[in-house]
């Protein structure tokens, strides 16, 4: 039985595990939120909350999934906008939570129109007993422009509103960032600048996930119509991993903390973010598929991982993963690795010789008789499309030769995965 | 309890099961399962629509194979064919390829899809006799092509074996109505409760077409002698017929033998069991390492609570059906008293007044051709296995015989 420490101090705050739930429909009352303190999680970000003057009227329905195959979730696509309880509502949850959950992390998520709001709800979430705020400048289905990813792609107002947010508040806030814009260093640091301690990354990516084809309009529909709105779950976690690790290696960012989001559903992708720099992580679109019980294997898994690495906090792992994404210019380009096919793995499907013909270079050859493939290193490249579509993992790195006219250099050193195989 | 013999025994699959069972193929280089069937279907071409979305070009890759399409998804022995050679078998077990055929003909009945063109008609005419798989597949092959196809059937009804003999469990008479429906709107004619050699003579029908197929079938079950005029006794292809026609509802006695122990002894045990039978006894000839029946109809069978014997002869019958069985190997005997005695040892065809000879079971001549005649013939009669898919193959190849014989298109 493994037992691990998982706590982590992130901005200040010590959490009993890095796992929270984030703004969003999974924590949209006190009730949501007692069982999932209750369930394990270590904090909770309550669903953003906005100015009294903002009324919510939400759709229905409004969500919809893009699947493929048998796999009923790939992508999430969600129109729900900030919480739809009234103000006092939701700071009588927020006292409530904080006092029966107090070793359990309670942030608050806001969201103004003006400077003026974000002054007030900063002044009443931390009257209500928030332990930190996250400011939403990156929800990109609201129906107020002025507020919503519109305000996280404007460096000016991220800053005007962190400078705001910090006027009314002695407690640490990150600010939340929208992936929809080309360089998300450029409102993180204007955040960091307005007064910001840390940074939350990502929100839901802008999308049309789905074209109904009779009716010829966008799911979900709503009453004939659809509209552009965030677009989360597993399909978007290279997205984020790469924000973040951009925002990490950045000079102007590279201390400062990252509580990251974008489709965790297991431990590893958790490690993943950690990895890359995150030392909180946030989970939606895992919890509405399966519930708040997924925490627990990802707390679990965690601990094993970390077991296997030998590492007794979590935060000795955090970052690790950083110095090794470089420029592609900087990539060793001297050698190739040839694909290493396992005959008694195989099962003699061919779906490495059609990729490789179709998809690569023509060098994986089939035995008709005895329904195997075999390598012709003339015209392999070495990229192992093949071992990726093999379903038995049968295909992995194998001999590694330096490509004609390059400097010799000790091959075996290199580092290189073990296995192309996907689960 | 007749509900339990005329409910579909195998459930289907529902559309998130089917791409489920879809997405666990390896989608071959060279498939094996598309080599191996019979009836030349290409199961690697509809799983792969399907996997893609796109059910109706599966459905169409299927019927315009096989006319019989949804029956063959529901009584084709797939183990021994597509599903035998099934690179997924290299992981866990093979794809359920009858059971994703059975979804792809679903959608299409329910989506009431016409997938098979006619073509104008040709002005040449030929008779099929008999019903059954072999006799439908070469008439509507034939009607494709703009053939004038009449069938003659000695039933009330048509589908042969299909109708009469595979029971309701494994094949619901509506979908051989269905099937059956499909060809004759291909603007096939059938001519039923008429048998040829009696109420009309071949050679009145080989005057009058350019080409007779025969394609009867073995309808006959086979009696062993011991048994004969023993008023417990029934042929098991007499009982199944009775079973289908009257819906189930039919009595059922307390104790029940029979003997055999291929598919059609599977029917009959499985179906007692269905319809209430407390006390099934299978006495069986083949050893459970070479049974005949297909591994699906023997666990069927065996989840029904059917008692097998396997290794066992019939030796001798006393009265008050007491039969005597000796073990074919060993030095050991058996006795039963039931209070029927079903008979599935083997069928035959009934080819009197058709003008040709058989041998073994089968018409004495090469190929699909009675040398010198405009009489062809295929199914059970032909050459080859005893099974509807064969019976599938042998119609097709029939009918391209026919077409090339009286000079038509291909």
């Amino acid at each position: 039985m493994v037992k691990k420490d998982l706590s982590i101090t992130f901005m200040g705050v010590k959490f009993p595990n890095p796992f929270c739930l984030s703004s969003s429909p999974v924590g949209n009352c006190y009730d949501m939120c007692a069982k999932a303190y209750r369930e394990g999680w270590g904090g909770v970000v309550f669903k953003t909350i906005g100015p009294k003057h903002y009324l919510i009227d939400e759709v229905s329905p409004r969500f919809d999934a893009l699947t493929k195959e048998a796999e009923p979730f790939v992508g999430f696509k969600n129109m729900e906008q900030i919480a739809e309880h009234s103000l006092e509502e939701n700071l009588a949850d927020l006292r409530r939570l904080k006092k029966e959950f107090p070793n359990q992390v309670l942030i608050a998520s806001i969201m103004g129109s003006n400077e003026e709001d974000w002054e007030v709800l900063a002044k009443l979430v931390t009257e209500a007993g928030a332990d930190m705020i996250e400011l939403n400048f990156s929800c990109p289905q609201m129906t107020s422009h002025a507020m919503g990813s519109d305000v996280g792609s404007n460096p000016e107002l991220c800053k005007k509103y962190c400078a705001a947010v910090r006027r009314s508040t002695k407690l640490p806030f990150m600010a939340k960032m929208t992936p929809n814009i080309t360089d998300m260093c450029v409102p993180a640091i204007a955040s960091i600048e307005g007064g910001a301690d840390g940074i939350a990354a990502i929100n839901t990516i802008k999308s049309i996930i789905n074209v109904d084809l009779d009716k010829k309009v966008g799911l979900p529909i709503i009453n004939g119509k659809s509209s552009i709105s965030g677009y989360s779950g597993k399909a978007v976690k290279p997205v984020a991993l790469r924000f973040i690790q951009q925002m990490k290696t950045h000079p102007q960012l590279k201390d400062v903390e990252i509580s990251g989001i974008g489709g965790i559903e297991t431990w590893e992708d958790a490690a993943e973010f950690i990895l890359l720099g995150c030392k909180n992580l946030q989970v939606t679109t895992g919890i509405m598929q399966y519930g708040y019980r997924i925490v627990e294997d990802m707390k679990n898994g965690l601990m094993h991982y970390m077991d296997e690495q030998g590492v007794d906090k979590l935060e000795d792992l955090v970052g690790l993963a950083n110095k090794n994404i470089i420029p592609a210019e900087e990539l060793d380009r001297d050698y190739k690795v040839y694909p290493e096919i396992n005959n008694d793995k195989c099962v003699g499907c061919g779906r490495c010789v059609i990729s490789c013909y179709d998809g690569a270079h023509q060098a994986m050859e089939w035995d008709k008789e005895n329904r195997r493939p075999t390598c012709n290193k003339d015209k392999c490249v070495g990229c192992l499309l093949c071992g990726l579509v093999c379903p038995v993992g049968a295909i992995k790195p194998g001999e590694r030769v330096l490509k004609p006219g390059r400097k010799a250099k000790n091959l075996s050193k290199m580092v290189l995965q073990e296995s192309v195989e996907k689960l | 309890m007749s509900e339990k013999y005329r409910e579909e025994y195998e459930v289907g699959f529902s559309p998130r099961l089917v791409m489920e069972e879809a997405s666990r193929c390896l989608l071959c280089l060279d498939a094996p399962c598309s080599s191996s069937c019979p009836a030349g279907t290409d199961p690697a071409k509809f799983i792969r629509s399907l996997r893609f979305k796109n059910v109706k070009g599966a459905a169409e890759t299927v019927r315009i194979n096989n006319i019989l399409g949804a029956i063959c998804a529901r009584v084709c022995p797939t183990e021994r064919y597509c599903q035998a050679g099934c690179s997924r078998s290299g992981i866990d077990k093979p794809i359920e390829i009858g059971l994703i055929q059975r979804y792809i003909t679903d959608f299409e009945d329910a989506l009431k899809m016409d997938i098979v063109e006619v073509k104008e008609p040709n002005g040449k005419k030929v008779a099929v006799i008999g019903s059954g798989p072999a006799g439908l597949t070469a008439a509507a092959k034939l009607a494709e092509d703009g053939y004038q196809v009449t069938i003659y059937e000695k039933e009330a009804k048509a589908g042969g074996y299909l109708r009469y003999g595979i029971p309701e469990y494994r094949l619901p008479n509506q979908i051989v109505d269905k099937e059956i429906k499909r060809i004759v709107e291909m603007g096939v004619d059938i001519v039923l409760n008429t048998k040829v050699g009696e109420d009309i003579k071949i050679e009145e029908l080989r005057k009058e077409y350019d080409a007779v197929i025969i394609a009867v079938g073995y309808s006959e079950g086979k009696m062993l002698p011991m048994f004969e005029n023993n008023r417990k006794v029934i042929k098991a292809v007499d009982w199944l017929k009775k079973c289908k026609d009257k819906k189930g509802n039919v009595k059922v006695p307390e104790n029940v033998l029979v003997v055999g122990g291929g598919d059609v002894a599977m029917d009959v045990v499985t179906s007692l069991k269905l319809l209430g039978c407390p006390h099934v006894t299978d006495v069986v000839y083949e050893q459970f390492s070479e049974f005949k029946a297909s591994k699906k109809e023997l666990e069927n069978a065996q989840e029904q609570g059917v008692t097998i014997i396997d290794g066992y002869v019939p030796v001798a019958v006393a009265r008050g059906g007491i039969v005597k069985f000796k073990h074919r190997v060993i030095p050991a005997e058996l006795k039963v008293k039931a209070d029927l005695i079903i008979l599935a040892v083997g069928q035959s065809p009934n080819v009197e007044n058709l003008g040709v000879e058989l041998e073994k079971g089968e018409i004495n001549a090469k190929g699909v051709r009675v040398p010198d005649t405009n009489v062809f013939f295929a199914g059970d009669i032909g050459h080859g296995e005893k099974t509807v898919v064969w019976g599938v193959r042998s119609g097709k190849e029939v009918a391209f015989e026919v077409k090339r014989f009286l000079g038509g298109k291909k």
